[in-house]
């Protein structure tokens, strides 16, 4: 794959995974703790680490948050935030992707960056909070995570089948 | 769609979910003292402590002496009633009322938690984290 057509491709799956974190800010779910959300923008980066790289998909991460928190108002406090949590996410996806023989399945890996990701997130804010307190939240939203990166990774387990005819065609 | 590793990955998360869920059972209960108070802090400062149980009508506070945040306390509730902030996520935290619960509007950095009075002593100025 030549330069120009990474660039296409990488610019694409930014702007998807921006569109997907805009629509789940829609959906009110799960009311349980206000703000968590279904992560649905994971499985571009989970995608991108498939077909591309640990670099690629951080540099994916890091401009969708950047953007998410301009378009949604977030301002600089939330930024940092999401950041957190996705950078932290990608990391220990990539990680997992990379030991050989398939070691572990996409959901597996998707399930373990869910729960990097919330977990990452909820240090950052306690550390922006500066209260201890907001460790507590923890239990909760590491279950909630849980479960939403079992549903991220089933899809991307999907749309890993589908995209490889495309991309590996280009 | 499952490979043998994945039992690694389920198995340490939910290791995290248990001990902290035990974590946070102790520390929401350990104290019998059923009086409550909310702290409302902005940046590890507090702005003010409301004893919410001795509290038959309305509260309103007024965080930043205009309409950006208010804060509504009655009968052991207390909750954001209004933000100014993007997100909005502290109003839809609704009422919280029990020992342990807490609203947080990351934005502006406010955090609403309450705690026993039992407690009380340990819940001044004095730093809870240390961030620099």
């Amino acid at each position: 794959m030549n330069k120009t057509k990474k660039l296409v491709l990488l610019s694409l799956f930014i702007s998807q995974a921006l569109v997907l974190s805009i629509i789940e800010s829609w959906i009110p779910f799960p009311m349980v703790v206000p703000g968590v959300k279904l992560g649905l923008a994971n499985i571009i980066t989970l995608i991108v680490i498939i077909f591309f790289n640990f670099k690629e998909a951080l540099i994916v991460v890091i401009i969708r948050t950047m953007l998410s928190s301009i378009f949604g108002g977030g301002g600089f406090v939330v930024f940092l935030f999401s950041c957190a949590g996705g950078v932290l996410s990608t990391i220990v996806m990539a990680g997992l992707y990379k030991i050989k023989n398939n070691f572990f399945s996409i959901v597996g890996i998707s399930v373990a960056g869910a729960a990097a990701h919330n977990t990452g997130q909820v240090l950052v804010a306690a550390l922006l909070m500066k209260d201890i307190v907001v460790i507590t939240l923890l239990p909760v939203i590491l279950t909630l995570g849980s479960a939403m990166g079992v549903l991220v990774g089933i899809i991307s387990t999907f749309l890993t089948d589908r995209l490889k005819n495309i991309l590996e065609n280009i | 769609m499952f490979k043998k590793g994945d039992i690694i990955i389920y198995t340490a998360i939910l290791a995290i979910i248990l001990v902290s869920s035990i974590g946070v059972y102790y520390y929401r209960f350990d104290d019998k003292n059923d009086k409550k108070v909310a702290i409302i802090k902005q940046d590890n400062v507090v702005i003010e402590k409301v004893f919410i149980d001795d509290l038959n009508e309305l509260k309103e506070i007024k965080l930043f002496g205009n309409d950006d945040v208010i804060i509504h306390a009655q009968n052991g509730r207390i909750r954001f009633y209004k933000s100014d902030c993007p997100d909005k996520v502290c109003v839809e935290s609704g009422w919280i009322s029990k020992k342990g619960e807490m609203a947080v509007c990351l934005p502006y950095r406010i955090i609403i938690k309450i705690e026993g009075t039992g407690d009380e002593l340990n819940t001044g100025d004095e730093v809870d984290i240390i961030t620099h």
